[in-house]
């Protein structure tokens, strides 16, 4: 019987062997695995690296104010981009970028260290910047970093009608503010589609993109305002906000017979491209959002409405005494005036004990009619974002005694600046409502234009409207809106207090007021309507005789200041001679 | 004597044919192996070519857009420079104040109510429909 002998070469040999089929049996199981099991997912995952379904922002549309000049432009940008699987010496990476964008170097280091496949190096570079930090990627050999194309919208004019414009987000362009969010549609265009493969570095492999669908720019947006008028209004609405110490205020300078707004001012203002001083309080347009009472600024309508339908004639006389009780509320007149006061009288002494008598003669129902015919209680325009409808209650509702004689001049109801331009124009425009709008045209790409129309209706009559205009003449001339007065233009308006209601307290402040003063000009052949609202204006003005919480003493020479160089800026000839 | 009665024309030939069965065909294989080697540089050529192309394409396309870039920061400097408020800063700068005392000036014939869309973008529209 033969014996076999374990030999310590038979052993190595034996190990040798089983670690070659070992070996050979790993590889041929990475082999049935790569190729065979996973290799599906695989060039799939290898796919998924190599090419890139990438979306072609389209062009925003350019805003551009009523001369063609542009109030809001996107120009191109680039987003540096990295992928941090792909950067090696992220902190070598970061040192060399960081300086050259404007980054913070310790905080690029971890985002360049982070999980995941992508991270901003830095966003809106334009040229220098661009051009350096690329030839910087060049130069170090730095692999993972790429370009992107990314729209930055610019506002060349500043702060320049800025909660008019508006403001659009960062990540997606999309507009958040003011026109900028109504015409978002119009002005966004569509975007396209294009594949594009790169290589490890994350370059695009030249003949490896294709365009799916190419982006189609947005239409451009052409807005009633005037740069010129718009910055003189919100001069001389920031003077007047200095001066009286305002909390903040609003102007509105419209065209009567377009509707056209020239001018729009909230102050304070925000500047769209420097948003590092945006505050959430200023971004509201304080012509179109707020809510104010309006005062001795609405018995325009009172009276307006009284003469139309015949109740009233503009000599037709009153009993004023100084004070007035109705429904157990006292009404009283500031100051002491005559005590017999014609129609016109009342409207230039601003009597509120005249109005409310007025009203009382009008009735109810005829009242309210007019309010609404005016436009009050609903939004004014469609152009403006977060515009609000105001407050009037149906007639049906006016359950308490006051509620008539209270609207009568201006309490109880609840008007925006821009409500109260439309009355006024109605007024100067033979007693035609005129929609107020802000979009001028809107122009597409293929250059087909949308011009705004604006809607109409006629309110009062043309001799209703030229009477009307004729005691506005008179209040300026002779009553409570004389620092209204231009030298070269005969103006018409209508002064206004009313006293702030607080709404954390849900009580009418005993120190604040709102002032107003609302004017056209030229009151004989009317271009424009001026609104002048003032948000709690305090101190004195002539060594301290008059008090500036009063519309005319702290809106009326606003209101001049900005009509006067309205009427010039659109060349209308200073050769008025008369009154209405 | 057999071989000197065989004709000597039949000699030859049969010399050539056994050299024909000897010699390989070289000169279609040449010619193939040229072809087959000119064509694949060809192709090599014309692929580099394509390349080149592409990458000069790639150039012009980073040009019409470095260009675009320049057209509209160029109108937004433009833009910018027509602000009213940066004009006001510079004319206060140069010293220049409004005047007290004004004059006005009709120039008759002159328009004296605001103009509408249709007048102030008749020059415009065809401007903005080219812009890049």
């Amino acid at each position: 019987m033969a014996r076999t002998t374990f030999r310590f070469v038979d052993f190595r040999l034996i190990v040798v062997g089983l670690v070659f089929v070992l070996a050979w049996a790993g590889i041929g199981y990475r082999l049935f695995q790569v190729q065979g099991a996973d290799a599906a997912t695989l060039a799939q995952r290898g796919f998924d690296q190599r090419v890139r379904h990438e979306t072609i922002q389209a062009k925003r549309g350019t805003i551009y104010d009523r001369d063609g000049i542009e109030l809001a432009i996107t120009v191109h940008a680039k987003a540096l981009v990295a992928d941090p699987s792909l950067v090696e010496e992220p902190e070598e990476a970061a040192s060399i970028l960081a300086p050259i964008v404007g980054a913070d170097y310790v905080e690029l280091v971890q985002r360049l260290k982070a999980d995941g496949r992508f991270t901003y190096v830095a966003r809106r570079l334009t040229g220098d910047t661009v051009d350096r930090a690329r030839e910087a990627i060049t130069s170090a050999d730095l692999v993972g970093f790429t370009f992107r194309d990314e729209p930055l919208r610019l506002y060349p004019a500043g702060s320049l009608a800025s909660p008019v414009i508006g403001l659009t987000r960062l990540d997606d362009g999309s507009g958040t503010e003011g026109i900028e969010a109504v015409m978002d549609t119009e002005l966004s265009g569509r975007a396209g589609k294009r594949i594009v493969e790169r290589d490890q570095a994350g370059r695009a492999i030249p003949q490896a993109e294709f365009l799916l669908e190419p982006a189609v720019a947005g239409s451009d947006v052409v807005l009633t305002l005037d740069r010129e008028i718009q910055y003189t209004a919100e001069s001389a609405l920031q003077a007047g906000i200095d001066r009286s110490g305002a909390l903040g205020g609003s102007a509105i300078v419209m065209s009567v017979a377009s509707g056209e707004i020239l001018a729009m001012v909230s102050l304070p203002g925000f500047d769209g491209s420097d948003r590092s001083t945006l505050d959430p309080a200023t971004l509201r347009n304080r012509a179109v959002t707020d809510v104010y009472e309006p005062g001795s600024t609405l018995k325009v309508v009172t009276v307006a409405a009284a003469l139309e339908e015949g109740v009233v004639r503009p000599d037709t006389p009153f009993e004023t005494p100084h004070e007035i009780a109705i429904g157990g509320e006292t009404y009283t007149d500031h100051g002491y005036n005559p005590a017999v006061m014609t129609v016109s009288d009342i409207v230039e002494k601003s009597s509120n004990v005249g109005t409310i008598k007025i009203q009382r003669q009008l009735g109810n129902e005829a009242h309210y009619r007019y309010l609404d015919a005016f436009g009050l209680g609903r939004p004014a325009s469609i152009d403006f974002a977060g515009e609000s409808a105001g407050q009037l209650q149906h007639v049906s509702e006016w359950k308490t005694a006051t509620a008539g004689t209270s609207a009568a001049i201006g309490y109880g109801v609840g008007v925006t600046p821009l409500q109260m331009a439309a009355i006024y124009a109605t007024l100067a425009n033979e007693g035609e409502w005129v929609e107020p709008h802000v979009v001028s045209e809107i122009i597409a790409l293929d250059g087909e234009r949308t011009v705004t129309e604006p809607r109409r209706h006629q309110v009062i009559s043309p001799e209703t409207a030229r009477t009307m205009r004729g005691m506005l003449r008179r209040v300026v001339e002779d009553g409570t809106g004389f620092r209204a007065e231009i030298d070269e233009f005969p103006v018409g308006g209508k002064t206004g207090t009313s006293d702030k209601f607080i709404v954390e307290t849900g009580r009418y402040s005993e120190t604040d007021t709102i002032a107003w003063f609302i004017g056209i000009a030229p009151i004989d052949d009317p271009e424009i309507v001026v609104v002048v609202v003032l948000d709690a204006p305090s101190g004195k003005i002539e060594d301290g005789r008059y008090d500036m919480k009063f519309g005319g003493t702290s809106a009326a020479p606003i209101f001049a200041e900005i009509a006067e160089s309205a009427l010039h800026q659109l060349g209308v000839s200073p050769t008025h001679d008369g009154d209405a | 004597m057999t071989a000197g009665v065989l004709p000597r024309s039949t000699n030859r030939r049969v010399g050539e044919r056994s050299r024909a069965r000897q010699r390989p065909v070289v000169r279609p294989l040449l010619i193939f192996t040229i072809a087959v080697i000119l064509a694949f540089f060809a192709v090599i050529y014309s692929r580099i070519s394509l390349d080149r192309t592409a990458f000069e394409l790639q150039r012009l396309d980073r040009e019409v857009v470095a260009e675009q870039e320049r057209h509209w920061n160029l109108r937004a400097d433009y833009a910018h420079l027509q602000a009213p408020e940066l004009i006001t800063q510079r004319a206060a700068a140069l010293g220049l104040v409004y005047p007290e005392d004004r004059r006005t000036i009709e120039i008759t014939g002159m328009a004296n109510t605001v103009g509408g869309p249709e007048d102030r973008w008749m020059d415009m529209r065809a401007l903005l429909v080219e812009q890049p």
